[in-house]
């Protein structure tokens, strides 16, 4: 399902051009869509947000997406930024402070929004941690939800796809990164997609969903009261079955998170299962910061540091 | 050439064959014999010109080939105009070939270059022997070669070889064509390689590159040489024939029984047709051919030979050994003869030294004389003078008194005749009376006149006075014109740089150009401090007598300084000594102290002892890149005029450098030290002992540190200043430059260790990361976890690792003021400090419980580290 090099040679110079708002036809998405809704100057490059019409969502999503300069010049990697929960496309790129980091280091980053959003689903917007903004990054699988929140398959094949064919964007060189339930849905990507993505890290992530209060919410919502179901989609269990490339998962995690104390993250028992696994992981417990953006501002460059060092590698 | 001929020869080896007769040509020609004109006849001239650098190739000195072939070159240009028809003629042959020439493909053209060198050498074996074995026809048929060639050479007098040439040629036509047809078929074949003359320096290069290139296959392809054997055999009598066709023809060049000029065209249609005509000639020899080398009779013989003839028992080699063999041979004579002309120069050059030298002397000798000659004759013509005058003088004199006296006695007679008469008038008076009265007054005045006597004695004395000349200043003259002055005091030089070495200097004088000097006394002592007074200065000094107005004074003592003077001597005396003169011996090489040199990927730290007891002015530091490519190492870089035992030297990173340091006094600089070899691969230190806390043992190498399990009672230890005290730790000593350094560190899984750095001056009884003058990662193991901390001023951040790194990578860069922790074998960054770092630091290392660390340097930092 990548696309054919003509496409992609085509949606080069289209990029090249900056005619974003072109149809392109591929086997799999027939009709995408991209309307530009902002462009900004940004270090050089360009913080952009567009939107599109999903096949995977069946709605209108919007993404944003930072290009830098050397994207006129050459194709860049990317790196994908799962937003928590609440979020949309817009809060990371007002306020983690990552276009400095990424136009140094030649990365383009993508920041999908965190679920489907007006698909008229009973019950959708009763619940700030279910719902929309709270995709939680899988493939629902009870009807009310199936059609709609595939944010899994939306984060790992749509969306990559939409860039790769629209953007200076090397499809070979791809990293995942999230703050909260992005950090849950970055970890799971990865983990469910062994060297897929070249590098891995999170801010303040929810380890082990199946442990917590907002995973069992959202997975008794999406996936059923059928807990092995569950499984794939637990960063925690998955590190157990993970088996392909090294990886090296940097994760950092505020000590006066409130969530944290709240027994929503549980990084102990990822590291844990980690440990166990002989999977390298670097965990940094950060004194005194919180669940917020500061906090991810704050050690957003040494995260971007970590997927350059995979993604230029 | 008959088809017959053709078809016998392996298609592969033709063209080497053929190539094979070319050479010879260029073979003749060096011999100085061959002229242009055969071997345009035979082959394109582009050919000819490319000859002689073909042959030197192999073994130009051997025949001293060049210059004449350099010449002759010339002498073909110059001719060219004469030989222009030959040209014309030979145009229609030679402008195809250049089409061709690239379809050749390089396979064949390398086989009939190793052909042609191989050639070469046969044929110095086959002449010796081409004399002994070759029948006669054979060399009336070659000789036109050599004749024809030499036509062409010998512009002015072109017809020369000419009519004999002919005449061989006729011979040939009409005995044999044997081995013409080598060359006629190396015409036909050969002319594609060989592009016409009009393309001759294009075609020259290509040639040559061609040449090279075989020659490096040829010797991996031996084979060739094997596999032409059919084609040498008839090879081999060519040469012969051609070889002794050229001593043929040098006795008729000798006789110069020559027709006249017009000939010398005439003898290249001449040629013509002998190309033409020299189809089916080949057939004679190909079994004569020497295939193998008789070492016994040190001649190329037939394989045949030596299970017949006469060769039977002797033994033989192959004939390509018994060639290389020959070369090396020939090379190491080369050898010989080089380093005798090296000698032989040297002695003409000092024997040119002494001719003037005696010409100078001889020139002030006759200067000498010549003025004490005209000093002789000045004394004398003065005393002559003197002379003469004085004898005027007393003649004048003396004259003067006999006149006087004269003219006296002729008053004295007049007086005596006037009484005479009045005595007779007297007598004459007859009166008596009056006669008496006269007469007594007159006797009176008679007797009284008569009492006194006349003096007849001569006033002047005859004799001359002062007749002795006195001589003896004269005689003291002549024999002092003999005598040389005693000379002057010479003057002495100031020392000049590069003048001496650690154990002698060359002490220079010169000395007043009219002096004549036999020798010169030279007077050395060392100057010794606080010794002011000359007194006694002749005593203890060593002197050496010299010829020369220098001298070389061996075995002195390195670093100090040597009073000089010198007097001269000749057989009249010796001169007043000359002025002091203070030379100094350079020091002694220092001593690098390898152990405590260490590095960075762009300088190193070098440091020395002084090798010498004195203290020296300075010392200098040399730098060798070794390139991997190098031949030499010549110095790329020199500090100069450094006053310490230290240097920082900056260096590019990932490169080789020898690094050699001199010490440099008034005198000049030493010897070379041993050199240091400094990588630039990343960050080398060694750790220094002197830090260790006592429990530390270091390894051999100075690499691993081990802390035992015994117990050690700490209060018998005595702690210096310098020591560990408290943390079972030990600095390593880092190069101060404010750059980029990375090491890394080997641990074992459970080993508790702190790894990080300190400024020097560290609290020595803490422990490393619980004060601000340290920074470390500390490994301890909690029952539950490997814990890790990384520690400054005792806090730590809280971070947790999965995976334990058995080798820590630790990056330090002062610019950015950043320590980084890595786990090199997952490229996993694990922590970075940011601070600035005021001072240096170094390396530091703790055992918190019994384990060992080992410290991995000279490792270039891995590109992951960038991205901390």
């Amino acid at each position: 399902m990548s696309g054919t090099p003509f496409l992609t040679a085509v949606a080069r110079i289209i990029t090249r051009h900056k005619l974003y708002n072109i149809r392109l036809h591929t086997s799999s998405y027939t009709a995408m869509a991209l309307t530009q809704v902002s462009s900004n100057k940004c270090f050089d490059g360009f913080q952009k947000v567009f939107e599109h019409d999903s096949t995977e969502l069946k709605c209108k999503m919007r993404f944003g997406i930072y290009l830098p300069p050397k994207a006129e010049s050459g194709k860049c990697p990317v790196l994908y930024w799962l937003s928590g929960l609440t979020c949309t496309e817009q809060n990371f790129i007002t306020k983690a402070g990552s276009q400095q980091e990424a136009a140094e280091h030649g990365i383009i980053i993508v920041c999908p929004d965190t679920s489907p959003r007006g698909c008229n689903i009973e019950g959708e917007d009763e619940s700030w941690d279910f719902g929309t903004g709270a995709g939680f990054y899988v493939n629902a699988t009870e009807d009310q939800w199936k059609v709609n929140y595939r944010m899994y398959s939306y984060i790992t094949e749509e969306l990559p796809h939409l860039i790769s064919s629209n953007f200076p964007a090397d499809s070979e060189r791809m990293s995942i990164s999230g703050h909260s339930m992005g950090g849950h849905g970055a970890l799971i990507c990865a983990l469910k997609n062994p060297g897929k993505y070249k590098s891995v890290s999170a801010f303040a992530p929810i380890c082990n969903p199946m442990q917590c209060p907002w995973g069992q919410k959202a997975f008794n919502g999406y996936l059923g009261s059928d807990k092995s179901k569950w499984e794939s989609y637990d960063a925690t269990v998955l590190v157990s079955a993970y088996s392909g490339p090294q990886l090296d998962i940097l994760i950092d995690q505020g000590r006066d998170d409130q969530f944290l104390a709240a027994g929503q993250l549980l990084p102990d028992n990822f590291i844990a299962a980690c440990t166990e696994k002989k999977i390298p992981v670097v965990f940094r417990l950060q004194q005194g910061y919180d669940h917020s953006y500061y906090f991810v501002c704050s050690f957003i460059s040494n995260h971007i540091k970590h997927h350059a060092k995979y993604l230029n590698a | 050439m008959s088809n017959e001929d053709v078809e016998a020869i392996p298609p592969s080896s033709s063209p080497a064959m053929l190539d094979e007769t070319t050479k010879e040509y260029l073979f003749s020609t060096d011999e100085g014999t061959l002229s242009k004109a055969s071997a345009e006849a035979q082959v394109p001239t582009a050919h000819l010109d490319i000859g002689p650098e073909g042959l030197s190739f192999y073994n130009m000195d051997l025949y001293e080939s060049r210059e004449r072939l350099d010449i002759f070159t010339e002498e073909l240009s110059s001719s060219r105009t004469e030989d222009e028809q030959f040209t014309a003629m030979e145009d229609s042959n030679e402008s195809r070939p250049r089409t061709e020439e690239e379809e050749y493909d390089l396979y064949t053209a390398e086989v009939s270059e190793m052909a042609r060198q191989y050639g070469i050498w046969d044929d110095k074996e086959d002449m010796e022997m081409g004399f002994q074995t070759q029948e006669p026809f054979v060399m009336v048929t070659q000789k036109q070669e050599p004749a024809v060639q030499d036509i062409k050479t010998w512009g002015e007098e072109p017809v020369k070889g000419e009519p004999k040439e002919r005449g061989a040629g006729e011979k040939r036509d009409s005995i044999h064509k044997t081995p013409a047809v080598d060359e006629g078929g190396s015409m036909e074949h050969h002319e594609p390689c060989y592009p016409s003359e009009g393309d001759e320096p294009q075609s020259h290069e290509q040639y040559v590159g061609q040449r090279q290139y075989s020659e490096e296959a040829f010797k991996e392809e031996e084979w060739v040489e094997e596999g032409s054997q059919a084609m040498k055999a008839s090879r081999g009598d060519t040469q012969i024939g051609e070889f002794v066709g050229f001593s043929a023809k040098t006795q008729e060049d000798l006789t110069m029984d020559m027709d006249n000029p017009e000939d010398g065209f005439r003898a290249s249609e001449h040629t013509h047709d002998l190309e033409e005509g020299q189809p089916g000639a080949q057939a004679g020899g190909e079994d004569e051919v020497p295939d193998v080398f008789c070492m016994e009779c040190k001649i190329a013989i037939r394989a045949f030979d030596k299970v017949f003839g006469s060769h039977k028992d002797h033994q033989v080699t192959k004939l390509s050994i018994a060639a290389e063999d020959t070369k090396v041979e020939i090379h190491k004579t080369m050898c010989k003869l080089e380093e005798q002309i090296a000698q032989m120069e040297n002695f003409a050059s000092h024997l040119e030294e002494i001719f003037i030298t005696v010409e100078e002397n001889f020139g002030r000798q006759e200067q000498n004389l010549e003025q004490h000659y005209n000093e002789v004759i000045q004394t004398l013509t003065q005393r002559y003078e003197d002379k003469t005058s004085g004898l005027e003088d007393e003649k004048k004199q003396k004259l003067e008194k006999l006149y006087s006296q004269l003219v006296n006695c002729g008053k004295t007679l007049d007086i005596s005749k006037d009484l005479i008469e009045a005595a007779q008038e007297i007598c004459r008076n007859e009166d008596k009376l009056a006669f008496l009265q006269v007469a007594v007054p007159t006797v009176e005045r008679i007797e009284e006149y008569t009492a006194s006597d006349p003096d007849l004695k001569l006033s002047a004395s005859l004799e001359f006075e002062n007749d002795a000349i006195d001589f003896s200043d004269v005689r003291q003259m002549m024999d002092s014109i003999n005598i040389v002055p005693a000379p002057s005091a010479p003057v002495i030089n100031p020392q000049t740089p590069n003048s001496s070495t650690s154990t002698s200097v060359r002490v220079c004088w010169s000395l007043f150009s009219d002096d004549t000097v036999e020798y010169y006394e030279l007077y050395y002592k060392p100057v010794l401090e606080g010794t002011t007074a000359d007194e006694n200065e002749e005593q203890d000094a060593s002197m050496v007598k010299v010829k020369e107005t220098y001298c070389t004074v061996l075995n002195l003592v390195p670093n100090t300084q040597y009073k000089f003077w010198v007097t001269a001597l000749n057989t009249t005396g010796i001169s007043p000594a000359s002025e002091r003169a203070v030379y100094m011996t350079v020091p002694s090489p220092p001593v690098i102290k390898k152990k405590l040199c260490r590095s960075c990927p762009n300088a190193a730290l070098i440091r020395w002892e002084s090798g010498n007891t004195n203290p020296v002015d300075s010392y200098t530091v040399e730098l060798c890149e070794i390139s991997r490519e190098r031949s030499e190492t010549a110095v790329t870089e020199s500090i100069v005029g450094i006053p310490t035992y230290e240097s920082v030297i900056q260096l590019l990173s990932g490169r080789s450098y020898l690094i050699y340091v001199r010490a440099v006094n008034i005198g000049g600089p030493s010897e070379r030290s041993d050199p240091v070899i400094i990588y630039t691969t990343g960050t080398f230190f060694r750790l220094n002992e002197d830090t260790a806390h006592p429990s530390l043992a270091i390894s051999e190498d100075g690499f691993t540190m081990f802390y035992g399990d015994e117990y050690t009672e700490l209060n018998d230890i005595t702690f210096s200043d310098n020591t560990f005290s408290r943390c079972v730790a030990i600095m390593g000593e880092l190069i101060p430059i404010r750059g980029k350094h990375y090491w890394e560190v080997e641990v074992e899984e459970h080993t508790e260790y702190r790894i990080g750095v300190a400024y020097e001056d560290t609290q020595r009884n803490g422990y490393l990361g619980a004060n601000n003058t340290s920074w470390c990662m500390r490994h301890v193991m909690t029952p539950s976890r490997h814990k890790y901390e990384f520690l400054h001023n005792g806090s730590t951040p809280d971070i947790r690792i999965t995976m334990h790194p058995k080798r820590i990578g630790v990056s330090l860069d002062y610019e950015t003021g950043k320590l980084a922790f890595f786990n090199t074998g997952l490229s996993q960054h694990i922590y970075t400090y940011k601070c600035h770092f005021l001072h240096y630091v170094h390396p530091c290392f703790a055992l918190e419980k019994p384990g060992a660390l080992t410290v991995h340097n000279g490792i270039e930092a891995p590109e992951y580290i960038t991205f901390s």
